[in-house]
């Protein structure tokens, strides 16, 4: 990470939080970098599971595979539910993709102090979260007018105009909790584990690790079925009409 | 803690640089072989349903057929049975009726004996009366006449 992440980590350290995201200014404009890095280790976490299992995919499944076919079939299913089959087909990768991120993301945090690095997950960022949340909600938009043109925004003024105001605030909430809850979950989770390891150096945060394990995998899913539920008006209403 | 920055956007671009990555590379040959197995699978247990399906079939034939021989081999012993009764009792009947036959005929030849026994008894009864009586009327008796009288003497004596 280079003098300058060190000197970014020391400076954070002085500052008094537990949590350190390590800013820097970039071509972008300030970017968090420690996010930054957890994005690329959870990237390449997902790519390398799916290249394992992809590069040479086998009849009888076994091992990694069987994992992972677990973890697509029960997306699958969740997508054939709320998209139908068409929906299913067009946002599989995306889906997949995105419970993927955030299951990978949400692990991460809890190997705080076994391999020495400073592992947080992404997710503890409020920016990803909302990256992520803003993607779907917008994305959602898209692929509604993709599919039904402007009239998918009909939903807005249905069943009568009078739920205007309700719509427009539901469609201001849905991205706003999705990311607040993502975020407060993940980064109440690893301060929770850094104060446990100051107070007990076994068996407490061990605990809580497993409990984190088990709260990565729910908010992921979470996420992911809210998504799916915004999805879901851009391919239903599209099947009834 | 909680400051908005530039991270936004450059998460957002990463995952929609992972979308892609994913849905290029990685995706679909997991999604195709599932969809094979998928395919292979419902192919196998519908062939094994079809399989299943012709050997019931089969079965029932091969119980009809088995039921159609077990039939008919019962009509063959029970007309062999019968034919066999009905041989039994001609050959029965036969050996009856030749059994008569021949202990008739011993009956007949018996009394044919006897009738030809009691003759010569009779005629060499007649020849020793007559040699008898002519000694003891000292004269010769031989003309036809007393052999008839003579006749009618011995009958009247065999028949009592």
């Amino acid at each position: 990470m280079g003098n300058v992440a060190a000197d970014a980590a020391k400076e954070a350290a002085n500052s008094g939080e537990i949590i350190h995201y390590l800013a820097q200014n970039t071509f972008l404009g300030e970017v968090n970098m420690q996010t930054m890095y957890m994005t690329w280790v959870t990237m390449a976490i997902v790519f390398v599971l799916f290249l394992l299992v992809c590069r040479n995919p086998k009849m009888v499944p076994s091992g990694l595979q069987n994992a992972m076919e677990i973890i697509l079939d029960f997306l699958n299913g969740l997508m054939e539910d709320n998209l139908g089959t068409k929906g299913r087909k067009f946002m599989a990768p995306f889906i997949v993709t995105l419970f993927m991120f955030i299951l990978v993301s949400n692990e991460l945090g809890i190997f705080l102090p076994q391999i020495g690095v400073h592992w947080t997950s992404p997710t503890n960022d409020i920016n990803t979260c909302f990256a992520l949340s803003l993607l779907v909600a917008f994305s959602a938009y898209m692929v509604g007018v993709m599919k039904q043109g402007l009239g998918h925004f009909k939903h807005f003024i249905s069943p009568s105009p009078a739920f205007l105001p309700l719509h427009l605030l539901d469609a201001v909430t849905k991205p706003l909790t999705m990311a607040l809850r993502l975020f407060g979950n993940i980064l109440a989770g690893e301060i929770l584990l850094i104060v446990l390891y100051q107070l007990s150096p076994w068996v407490i945060p061990e605990l809580w690790v497993m409990f984190s394990l088990f709260i990565g995998f729910v908010q992921a899913f979470i996420f992911t079925i809210l998504a799916l539920g915004s999805y879901a008006l851009a391919f239903a209403s599209h099947d009834e009409h | 803690m909680v400051n908005f920055n530039a991270t936004l956007i450059a998460q957002i671009l990463n995952f929609l640089i992972l979308v892609f990555v994913l849905a290029k590379f990685a995706y679909k040959p997991v999604v195709r072989i599932m969809d094979e197995r998928k395919n292979k699978i419902a192919g196998d247990l519908e062939a094994a349903e079809k399989a299943k399906d012709e050997a019931e079939a089969v079965k029932a034939e091969y119980a009809a057929k088995l039921a159609n021989a077990r039939q008919e081999a019962q009509a063959i012993i029970d007309n062999a049975r019968k034919t066999a009764q009905a041989a039994h009792d001609k050959i029965v009947a036969e050996t009856k009726a030749e059994q008569d036959q021949i202990i008739a005929t011993a009956k007949e030849a018996i009394a044919l004996e006897k009738k030809k026994a009691m003759d010569d008894i009779r005629v060499q009864v007649i020849s020793l009366s007559m040699i008898a009586a002519g000694k003891i009327v000292e004269q010769k008796l031989g003309s036809e006449e007393d052999k008839k009288l003579a006749g009618e003497i011995v009958d009247s004596i065999l028949k009592k």
